[in-house]
């Protein structure tokens, strides 16, 4: 399985990296980077609002994980993805 | 290319309105507040895709309006996405209407969540077809202080803008108003996924004060984390659906006894009308308790659809799909398949449909599979019956005993799909992505619309199907019959027989017994004569219900029951039906209701036919059993072949017989 070859040093590194969207705390924002998915699902997701540079909350860890596009995205829009979704989806914690 | 691309007509007399945008986003409310009654639903030819379709006049301009399938994007390679994409293209219309290019276009916005929306605005500037952009739930975006400039986004789209609101009814006039003078945008968009996602983000910019800080949604984030959780989600679903049926339970009653005795003196009636015969007995016992027996179904379906629009308004049917998706996942289905197993407890060809949404093949086919196991609207009046046998005048527990019939059907299709999805299917499920709407208070206008178009279907179906094959059957039920005249009215009885007194001599004695000979074969002869002209010859009915009644036996059906079982592999929603007529044509209680009728119905023996064991064996055998042939002719359609098809029917079949024959073992042994 792919999600258990994460790299769980990635968070602790000084600078901006991605790291799995299934790795951000609780409320903490992020951007979406790439989603390391088949090409449909990638497009879904994208039409969905989970597209590169989207700016993103966390609002609940595990499964599911739900996220709330928010930011430049502006709206109480929130996305429930599987966590096996979630983990493969990379982005970029705010500072 | 027709002319209609180059320079489309907006003063022809009939024009075609095509309504397009993202899910939830209101667009069917305000399709239903412009449409109003007159909206009814219709598929796409050879799809599972709906559209509602309204004729509509307004200042002297016939306009056709067509609520197409909500959509993330004009280009996914999903079932609803082509659909959309042929209907703009003039390829495909909704069943009973022409197909070709729309004479205009509105595409429906959220405002609260605009820049997503902005993908398919893009995608239908393309399109090059006169264009509407309607910004709906702007009173929701003006409470959570979103501003939207209207004119400088009408200029950047090229355009005509308008901000409105389908719940308040703001701006629905302004709507009418720019689709009346629609034109082809003088802008274009890019065709490129990343050009548009750049694209989107920069009118977004320019037409709506940004908001880098949106305050968290306290409410929302809560309820969200206790419909998801993983004990409080899995109450919180039963509770609701517990509660649903519960409702539905209590209701339902009183417009179902008004229509119990409302078809029982329409058959006293029409039956005191005629003058007895073939026709009296048609109308009466086949016609009116056949239908009777359906239609009282009615309201129960009617506020099953009712609920469960109202429920998926709220937005928590989402949530629950998560749920859902948790519980089905060690059984190898995931939430995806949702949709389509919630559809199929109104009816499992929809639902077997709906499953082309499921991406993964493995999964789509486990899907199909296990549709017809979800408890359908059709079972509804089996388990209305049979409930309402075994728990007389026990409101709770009948909504108890209903919500398991819902669970144990579902969990044979969850064991289906597990014993599926480590042999023939092997392999997991996929994972989800869906969006969570907002929490709304749900739209009663759109729910009843609904309610009124489901009910109206299962009417239809009453009103031929249903009909037919009650005819059929109560034929069946009246024929053969004697057809020699009657001449001799009275039963003959032996004649009187002569004795010979004592010390009578040989000869006398001779002549007496002669005589009584001859009067013994008189005798006889008579009641043969009036036995032929009296003589009721089993019905074909029930020789078809004798010779198959050794099947069904341990089961403990007798050839009434068989006969009922047989007429539902047709459609199982004619079981009532079936017992109704059969148990009218036999009985002479005439003043009882229909259902009345069939809960007293005795055996040749006299005990009754739904006894508990009976009555349990029957519920179990109708939840699982595959009693449907439409169901059997989609599957083999979706699945792309027939042996799909007859593994379930047969894999079903099994499983019904075997719980029947536990559940009557059981309940005998206990009960005895």
């Amino acid at each position: 399985m792919i999600a258990t070859n994460q790299n769980h040093d990635a968070t602790i590194e000084p600078k901006p990296v991605s790291i799995p969207l299934s790795q951000l705390s609780r409320g903490q924002r992020a951007t979406v980077n790439t989603a390391e998915l088949d090409e449909q699902d990638t497009k879904m997701l994208r039409a969905m609002g989970l597209r590169p540079d989207a700016s993103i909350q966390m609002c609940r860890l595990g499964e599911p994980c739900i996220v709330s596009l928010s930011g430049a995205c502006g709206g109480g829009c929130r996305i429930g993805l599987a966590k096996d979704i979630a983990s493969r989806v990379l982005v970029t914690p705010h500072a | 290319m027709s002319v209609m691309d180059a320079s489309p007509s907006i003063d022809r007399r009939h024009r075609t309105i095509a309504f397009l945008g993202n899910p939830n986003v209101g667009k069917t409310t305000l399709f239903n507040r412009i449409a109003g009654i007159r909206a009814k639903t219709a598929n796409f030819p050879g799809t599972t895709q709906e559209a509602r379709v309204a004729h509509i006049v307004r200042e002297d301009v016939e306009s056709t309006l067509i609520d197409l399938p909500g959509i993330y994007s004009l280009n996914l390679d999903l079932s609803e996405s082509r659909v959309c994409a042929a209907c703009l293209d003039g390829t495909a219309a909704p069943k009973g209407e022409e197909a070709h290019k729309p004479d205009a276009l509105l595409v429906v916005l959220d405002a609260t969540n605009l820049m997503r929306n902005l993908t398919i605005v893009a995608e239908s500037l393309d399109r090059r077809l006169p264009t509407v952009v309607a910004v709906n739930m702007i009173d929701s975006a003006r409470r959570r202080g979103i501003g939207i400039d209207a004119d400088r986004l009408s200029e950047m789209l090229g355009c005509e803008v308008v901000v409105c609101s389908a719940r308040t009814g703001e701006g629905i006039d302004e709507v009418l108003e720019a689709l009346r003078h629609a034109r082809v945008p003088d802008r274009t968009a890019p065709t490129d996924q990343s050009g548009i996602e750049r694209w989107s983000q920069d009118v977004y910019l320019n037409a709506c004060a940004p908001l880098d800080t949106l305050d968290d949604d306290h409410v929302t984030d809560r309820l969200d984390r206790a419909f998801t959780h993983p004990i409080l989600g899995v109450c919180s679903f039963a509770l609701v659906m517990t509660g649903l049926f519960y409702v539905i339970f209590k209701l339902a009653a009183i417009p179902m006894d008004l229509i119990d005795v409302w078809f029982g003196s329409l058959g006293g009636w029409v039956g005191g009308m005629l003058p007895d015969g073939a026709i009296k007995a048609l109308l009466v016992d086949g016609v009116i308790a056949g239908v009777g027996g359906t239609v009282i179904f009615l309201p129960q379906i009617c506020l099953l659809f009712f609920l469960l629009a109202l429920l998926e308004g709220t937005g928590y049917l989402a949530r629950a799909a998560f749920v859902i998706d948790r519980l089905l996942r060690p059984f190898g289905m995931s939430g995806h398949a949702f949709v389509p197993l919630l559809s199929s407890h109104a009816c499992a060809i929809p639902g077997i449909m709906a499953t082309r949404a499921i991406p993964d093949r493995r999964d789509r086919l486990a899907a199909i599979l296990i549709a017809p196991f979800m408890s359908c609207t059709a079972r509804i009046p089996v388990y209305v019956l049979l409930i309402g046998i075994l728990f007389p005048d026990q409101p709770g527990t009948q909504a108890i005993a209903f919500t398991g019939c819902y669970v144990l059907g579902a969990t044979g299709g969850l064991l289906t799909s597990l014993i599926a999805r480590r042999t023939i299917l092997n392999g997991k499920s996929r994972p989800m992505a869906l969006e969570l709407p907002s929490y709304r208070i749900p739209d009663l206008k759109s729910a009843l619309l609904l309610t009124l178009d489901r009910g109206t279907v299962f009417l239809k179906k009453a009103g031929t199907l249903i009909v037919a094959i009650s005819i059929v059957l109560w034929w069946l039920d009246a024929y053969p019959q004697n057809t020699m005249p009657i001449t001799i009215q009275e039963e003959p009885s032996l004649k009187q027989t002569f004795f010979f007194p004592d010390g009578a001599d040989g000869e006398y004695i001779e002549r007496v017994q002669q005589e009584n000979v001859k009067a013994s074969e008189q005798y006889e002869k008579d009641l043969a004569a009036y036995e032929a002209q009296h003589y009721i010859p089993p019905s074909y009915l029930q020789r078809i219900g004798s010779t198959i009644q050794p099947v069904f036996a341990p089961l403990g059906y007798n050839d009434e029951l068989t006969v009922g079982v047989l007429a539902s592999f047709a459609a199982r929603e004619v079981f009532v039906s079936t017992m109704a007529v059969q148990v009218a044509g036999n009985d002479d209680i005439e003043d009882e209701s229909v259902l009345e009728m069939i809960k007293l119905a005795r055996r040749d023996d006299g005990s009754p036919i739904f006894n508990a064991p009976t009555a349990w064996s029957l519920l179990v055998f109708y939840v699982f059993a595959s009693l449907c042939l439409p169901t059997t002719v989609v599957t083999a359609k979706e699945s792309g072949g027939w042996r799909w098809a007859f593994l379930q029917l047969g894999w079903m079949s099994a499983v019904a017989y075997a719980g029947a024959l536990i559940a009557y073992t059981i309940v005998g042994s206990v009960g005895g």
